[in-house]
This record gives C-alpha cells, structure tokens and sequence, in this order.
C-alpha cells in the first residue's frame, strides 16, 4: 500500500503547474494521459491516496490531485471496461461514508455524475445498486442534497426509488430538490406525493410538483392543474399554464386527445385579458389543429 | 503561438457583419414594410408598432447595454426602458424599474420585448420563461450552455409562437453574397452527396484568454450581488470575482470558454451558408489535453463532420499541432459533374429561386415572421460549440443523432448534453 501511494504522490507531482495566471496552458496532452492511466492501474489504494490529498478549498493547494481525479473519472469511462468504470465509482462511493469535509464529499459527489455506471444491462453488477443508495443519504444534507440528487439523476438507475425514500423526511432545500427531481425522472410512483405538494404553502414547492405531473404526463392531474392554472399570483400563473400545456402535448403523445382537449378549452376559455391573448390564441390553435 | 494562415474562401464566408452593415444590409426590408397592429397580429399589450414598446433589460452587464439599444438603433423598434434586472442589483433593486429577480420582469404586462444579456447559464431559462409570459426575445450569444437548452428553447418559442432572435448577425451578410448564395443553393438541394467541402476556421477563439483558473479559492460575496441568483441553475460553487464580470466565459458552469463565446459569432453565416440549420454533425473528433473539471482550458482543434460529408474544422491556433488532415475546399456548380446528375442537377439548382432576404429582429415582431437568426438556427448553431466542447471534455471522437440529438452509444457523454440544474431551476 505504501508503495503505491508514494508511487501516486510522484505522479501527481508531474502533472503540469498552473502558470502565473492560475491557468493550465502549458500542458503535454501525452504526459496527461499516461499519468492517469498510472494512477488507474494502482487501484484502490493509489486512488484513495489520492482521495486523502484533496482538502477544503482554500485551505492549502490540491489543484493536481482535483485534476488527476476528475481525469481518472473521465478515463474510466474511455476504458469501455464496466469492471474497471463500476471498480472506480464505489472507491468513491466508499469514500464518501468516511469522514471528509462536506466541500470534498461534494466534489467526490460530482466525479459520481461524471462516471457512476448505470448498472442496467450490467450481469456483474451487485444486485444493490450501491452508488445510488449512498448518494440517497446525502439527499438530507442541506449542503449536499443538490449534487447528490445531480449524480442520481445522471446516472438514472434507482434515482426514483432513492428520491421517493428521502422525500418523507426531507426539509427546505432538499425538499423542493427531491421533488423537482422525482419531475425530472418521470417517477410514476410519485404522482399521489406531487398532487399533494400542489397544495403546499411554498410557490416552488407547488410548481415543481404541477410541472413533475405534467412531464409524467398524468391524465389524472389534469383538474388539479387547470385548477392550479387559474391562480392570481402572475408569475405562478404563468408557470402553471405552462404545465398545463405540457400536460396536453403528453397526453396528446400518449392518445388521450379528450383530456388533452380539456386543457386546451379551459386555457382558452379563461385567458380573456389582452395581456393573456396569446395565451389564449396558442390554445385556440391547438383545438382548432386537433379538432380539425 | 503558431501562425494562422486563412484560405480567402475561409476569410469571405468568415468576414461577420458589423451591427452597422446589418442595418444597412435590413433596412431596404423594413422601409418596404406593411405595419399591421399588434393586437391584429396578437403580440401582447396590444400596441401598435408604430407607437412606444416597453421592453426591459435582464444582465445589464458587458453588453446587456448595446443590446438593448440595439432594439432602436439596429431593430428599429420604438422600444423604451422600463425594467433593468441585474443580479448586483441587490443594494438598489427597488422592484419598480431595477430588479435582482427576472420573475418580478417577466410578470409586468407592459413588457413586450426583452433583451437577454446575463452569462449564458442563464440565457435558455430566461428565454423560456420570458416566451411563456408573452414576450419576445432578443437573446445574446451563446444561445445556450448545453444542447438540451436549445431544444427547449425552440420548443418554448414554437408553442407560444413568440420572436426569437440569437445576438450575432453573420448570417444576415453572408447570404447576401452572391457565391454564398449559389452554395447555399447547392448544399439545400442535397444534390451534393458526398460532399466534399471543408470549411476552416483558424483561429480567434480565444481559448487562452478565456480559459479558467484552476486554483481559485472562496471570496466573500459582495453585498451587492445575490450569489445564489447568479449561479441559478448551475451547480453551487464558492464565490470567486473570477466566475463573474466576463470571466465567467472561462467556467464550465456558465460558459464553455473562448470556443463558446466565440463560437457562435464564427459558425452562424457558415451554417447558413452551408445548408445546416436544421441538422447537426454526425461524427465530432477533438485534439486536447485532459479537460479540468471546472475550468475551460487548452485545446487544439476539433474536426466535425456532417451527415452529407460537409467538414467543419475548429483550429484554435492557441496548443499543440495545427489541423492538417485536410485543406480548406468550397463547393461550386462544378462540382456537381457526371456522378452528381451534372448539367440536369445544375440547371435544377439555377432554376431554384434565390432564398428570401432573412427577415430582422425589429421586422419579425412587427409582421410575426421568422427572424434571420431564429431559434432553431441559433440552436443548432450552438449544438456545433457544445459538441465541440463535449468531445474535448470527454477526451473521445463521438458520434451524434442530430434528429434524437443525442450522442450514441456513450451515455457518459450524454450527460453533458442534458446537465442536471438546481431547484427550483429547470428546462
């Protein structure tokens, strides 16, 4: 083990300095890449040497071994070789269970985003997805809770499972972070959970759950939507008739013209003030286009 | 530094429009002008063009400014100021006339028209945002900060039928140029397969001066600036000057260095004179050294290549070996020779009329047509620097689905095609 951390120590030492300007601009592509390639073939050991030198920005210079990490996440994904890209991520995911400064699990977290497998298709991958049950953890940390749900909603396998798990207890920012992303990752499961946060006392919180059940494309969101659409508050007002008309382009893609129809009719029906008119006239051609 | 030497075909279809020549160049277009009212047409508020329209200001930094007057000097518009929004606002922001929020903008109904001026990270949301409440856009370069931006963005304008113009005008010049005319003939026809052309661009990227520091350490945040708005949906990070003021070019976050600032300028009349606004290339190749995680950086060139054969080549000039697989080659009729169909094709291609003036900003949301620099074009001209820049990231030659606009087989890639944002943030 010592062996390879001094080996992984040198290596680092070669990589290029930033010049006077703290930029990388005198910098030997082929020098690069065959120091990456060195520290991947030390394994875990020489990658979690390198884990232990980065430190808190700020607190002393670690600008090679950040660079050689984020290089090595890229290269793992070049090696077209699951074993060695899967091997990689639950170094860092192991990592991120030790204690480490919030900052650094942070850009541990975001190497994830960049090379976590997706294990669908994998036959040697761990029946647990193990990167994403770790990164669910950090879904509760206000600090962390963004990038953890960036890396799952990234890497895609188990993220709706991870988020669903972590909405019950999740506060303030990682609240609206979670409910977003069950949005974003079109989580079925999560429908009842959004139409509830419709009627949440939090105007993003009700907005990132109206345009969640659009972009699931439920039928059976449509009155709570419309009814979400008639609101006063302008900016909430527009927010919604743009999740309405989400909803309608879904469900119109899924064959449920009728519910589709609905939406329509009613934005055309209560978009009456001159500054709605276009509102009104997007509707109205919409109907008129399917009708027709 | 190497030397950089420019065939005259590169030099012709590279030399941009100056915002004075495109006015000289629209306003033929615009004095021959029917004005219809708007409430005829449907714009919002009702007013006609003849008469004062209020836009507003968002990213009053750099060339926030010039852009918006621009509204009246290049446009023609009658546009009056009555909202200016800048995340630095914080100390003055009085919700009346100066906002730190664009939703507190977006929500005035005798706003018609705004002109986007923030970093790009921010561009396709404000865009998008601004098309649901009715407005139309003039948006600066870069269009966007990843592929799936653009999509929306063409998305959101198609569904609210709103104006949307990109902030350079290469395009506007360069197809009123007779040779460019004939190649944009000849590349619409799809008669041309393979094609053979490859066009250079060499240099004039910038790519050392906006490339990013690797080594900034957290700042206190000015009281003035409310941080959190200014990254937005973009992945939180200390506060550093750096990433603001301009320099916010260098950053991944926010930019994609002097290749996507730069970009956008270059590539808009080629893809117009080439035939590509409403394709993408099929195979992209970079020469670059591992990319930072943060900070853009060096890079040598990238090659992309279309689906009819059609090279475009980015030389930064600035690291490494210069681009030497291929020489500069334009297309003509003669290239259209026996195995292209040769005279048949050539007479079909003189017989097809010459394309319609493109129409300018002030125009397009007067009559509601399609501007010049629309936003299918302006994405697809913004999807070239992303794939660019995604090739030199990854380190790998890709290859990409312009009608899926995805890349294939390589889903590692593809997550900087569609990049997670913050909450409340999305597309």
């Amino acid at each position: 083990m010592r062996n390879s951390l001094v080996s992984v120590a040198e290596m680092i030492s070669k990589l290029p300095d930033p010049d006077e300007n703290g930029l990388l601009s005198n910098i030997d592509k082929e020098a690069v890449e065959n120091i990456i390639a060195e520290i991947q073939k030390a394994g875990r050991d020489g990658i979690v040497g390198l884990i232990d030198m980065l430190v808190e920005p700020g607190k002393a210079d670690d600008v090679k071994p950040r660079y050689a990490l984020h290089g090595l996440a890229v290269y793992v994904c070049k090696l077209n070789d699951k074993k060695h890209r899967r091997a990689f991520a639950e170094i860092l995911a192991s990592q991120l269970e030790r204690d480490r400064p919030k900052e650094i699990k942070g850009y541990l977290i975001r190497q994830l985003q960049v090379a976590g497998p997706r294990l669908r298709g994998d036959k040697l991958a761990p029946a647990k997805a193990g990167v994403a049950a770790v990164l669910g953890k950090f879904l509760l940390d206000d600090e962390l809770c963004e990038y953890a749900a960036q890396a799952l909603v990234a890497i895609g396998d188990g993220a709706g499972q991870q988020l669903r798990d972590a909405l019950p207890k999740a506060k303030g920012k990682c609240r609206l972070t979670v409910i977003q992303n069950l949005g974003v990752v079109r989580d079925k499961k999560s429908v009842n959970t959004l139409k509830q946060a419709l009627g949440d006392e939090d105007m993003d919180i009700r907005l990132a759950a109206a345009w969640g059940l659009a972009n699931i494309g439920d039928a059976g969101s449509v009155d709570l939507l419309l009814k979400t659409a008639d609101i006063k508050n302008p900016y909430e007002r527009i927010k919604a008739a743009q999740a309405c008309l989400l909803l309608a382009e879904n469900l119109l893609a899924a064959g449920k013209k009728k519910d589709a129809m609905k939406i329509y009719a009613h934005l055309r029906d209560t978009r009456t003030d001159a500054a709605e008119q276009y509102l009104r006239e997007v509707a109205a051609s919409a109907l008129a286009a399917k009708e027709g | 530094m190497r030397k950089c030497k420019m065939d005259p075909a590169v030099r012709q279809a590279n030399s941009r429009v100056t915002r004075r020549q495109f006015l000289k160049g629209s306003m033929g277009t615009v004095a021959a002008l029917t004005i219809v009212p708007r409430h005829v047409l449907g714009g919002a508020g009702q007013t006609p063009p003849s008469e004062t329209i209020g836009g507003a200001l968002i990213g009053c930094g750099g060339r926030g400014p010039g852009t918006f007057s621009d509204l009246n000097r290049e446009h023609r518009l009658n546009v009056t100021m009555l909202a200016q929004c800048d995340v630095r606002f914080r100390d003055r922001a009085d919700n009346k006339t100066i906002y730190t929020d664009f939703r507190r903008v977006l929500e005035r109904k005798d706003i018609e028209v705004v002109a986007i001026a923030t970093p790009p990270h921010w561009h396709a949301l404000i865009s998008i945002a601004a098309m649901e409440s009715g407005k139309d856009v003039l948006c600066e370069k870069p269009m966007t900060r990843f592929i799936a931006e653009g999509r929306a963005v063409v998305e959101a304008q198609k569904r609210y039928k709103r104006i949307f113009q990109i902030g350079t005008y290469g395009r506007f010049g360069a197809s009123q140029n007779r040779q460019n005319i004939e190649t944009h003939k000849i590349m619409e026809s799809g008669l041309l397969k393979p094609c053979k052309a490859v066009y250079i661009n060499r240099g004039g990227f910038k790519v050392k001066e906006w490339s990013g520091k690797v080594n900034l350490r957290p700042e206190p945040v000015p009281a003035n600036l409310d941080w959190d708005m200014y990254v937005g949906p973009s992945p939180m990070k200390p506060y550093n000057r750096h990433r603001t003021g301009g320099t916010h070019r260098c950053y991944w976050d926010y930019e994609g260095g002097g290749l996507a600032d730069m970009g956008q300028h270059f590539f808009d009349p080629v893809q117009w004179i080439y035939a590509k606004d409403d394709t993408s290339p099929v195979e992209i190749e970079a020469y670059a050294p591992p990319a930072h995680p943060e900070a853009c950086g060096m890079w040598g060139w990238v090659e992309m290549k279309y689906a009819d054969g059609f090279t475009l080549v980015l030389d930064s000039g600035e690291w490494g070996q210069a681009y030497n697989r291929q020489e500069p080659r334009g297309v003509s009729m003669s290239d259209l020779g026996p195995r292209f169909g040769g005279e048949e094709s050539r007479r079909k291609i003189a017989r097809v009329p010459d394309p319609e003036p493109l129409v300018g900003f002030g125009e397009a949301v007067k009559t509601r047509k399609q501007p010049g620099g629309h936003a299918e074009a302006a994405h697809r001209c913004a999807t070239l620097l992303h794939l660019a820049n995604i090739a030199i990231r990854t380190g790998r030659k890709i290859r990409y689905d312009p009608v899926k606009e995805q890349i294939i087989g390589d889903e590692e890639a593809n997550r900087l095609v569609n990049q997670p944002m913050r909450a409340p943030w999305h597309l």
